[in-house]
């Protein structure tokens, strides 16, 4: 039996940060994360261990996340709240960004790639995650992990070359 | 540090061949200043991934979600104490069952000592059979049903509490 304070909190921070990831909506994000452990804990009788508990905590956040983002995109309304809103001078030259321009920057590329790149990102560059932990939270296998992470890192490194090339 | 080292890690990371362990020393590489141009380009990625890495959720939350689980737990025990409940229904049912036959002979009793109209006259009795033997039948055939009803009543009462436990 999982015990909610033991088991289940701790996820928090993650499924907020994933949340997070997928919405870019601080507000929402929450709330997300609250029905992911309200749900997790009306589950709890089938529950084995700790881990199990955090695959179905990630599933749930994780298409909740993209719920809302589907319910955003079919009602064509931009996202709120957003560190991204003041990121609008992305094309300006690299060296000329200060250190929190270039950071927004590279927001709006994590926030650019698909759907499945960004949450593979997020779980491996942000969480530090072994692969075979990830192909288990996002039940697929570890080859489709490092492929879909490969593409992510090779779209943002040709990013940067992107910048290098416009003559900086 | 070695730079040569970073940019190899750099170019392995790009290529999804490095550890976790690998990607961690890179993004605390970062934290220092004072970079060669080279390595100073990838700056605001590693910066970026620590700052995401310290994104978190306040105390408020956790009393938020803890008071919507403290609901869900109060009433779940608010359900089983229902359903403990159970067996002293069936007790008062037993109870009213016994009370209500008790009444009943009680009454047929004192109606059979005050009221002169009522006595018993055996001599007035018409048999309804003729045979002893089928009248006997009669009568166990209608105590078995009687029996019968009494005893799939109750294993129906039991497996509704069954049910609902």
């Amino acid at each position: 039996m999982i015990n909610f304070r033991d088991d289940v909190l701790p996820l928090k921070n993650r499924l907020y940060r994933l949340a997070l990831r997928i919405t870019a909506h601080t507000g929402e994000s929450e709330d997300i994360v609250q029905e992911t452990m309200i749900r997790a804990w009306n589950h709890r009788d089938e529950f084995e261990s700790g881990s199990s508990v955090e695959a179905f905590c990630v599933t749930v956040c994780k298409n909740l996340a993209l719920d809302y983002i589907g319910k955003k995109e079919s009602q064509n309304t931009a996202l709120e709240d957003t560190v991204l809103e003041q990121a609008d001078n992305a094309a300006t030259p690299f060296q000329k960004l200060s250190h929190e321009d270039g950071k927004k920057w590279v927001y709006r590329l994590f926030q650019q790639l698909p759907d499945k790149q960004r949450i593979i990102m997020q779980l491996r560059d942000i969480e530090g995650k072994p692969y075979r932990e990830i192909a288990t939270l996002l039940n697929i296998t570890e080859e489709q992990v490092k492929v879909t992470l490969f593409r992510a890192r090779q779209k943002i490194k040709q990013e940067f070359e992107k910048i290098d090339n416009y003559g900086l | 540090m070695d730079y040569k080292y970073i940019e190899q890690l750099l170019e392995r990371y790009w290529s999804c061949e490095t550890t976790v362990e690998e990607e961690t020393l890179l993004r605390d590489f970062y934290k220092q200043t004072n970079l060669p141009e080279n390595l100073e380009r990838y700056r605001s990625l590693f910066e970026f991934q620590n700052e995401q890495a310290e994104l978190r959720l306040g105390e408020e939350f956790d009393e938020k979600v803890l008071s919507k689980i403290d609901e869900t737990v109060v009433k779940a025990k608010h359900n089983k104490f229902v359903y403990r409940l159970y067996p002293f229904y069936r007790a008062a049912a037993i109870v009213a069952v016994v009370f209500t036959l008790g009444l009943a002979v009680q009454h047929s009793f004192s109606r059979g000592d005050n009221s002169v109209a009522d006595t018993y006259n055996y001599a007035s009795y018409k048999d309804t059979y003729t045979d002893p033997q089928v009248a006997y039948e009669q009568v166990a055939s209608a105590l078995k049903e009687v029996s019968d009803g009494l005893r799939s009543a109750g294993l129906q009462t039991e497996d509704s509490l069954n049910i609902q436990k």
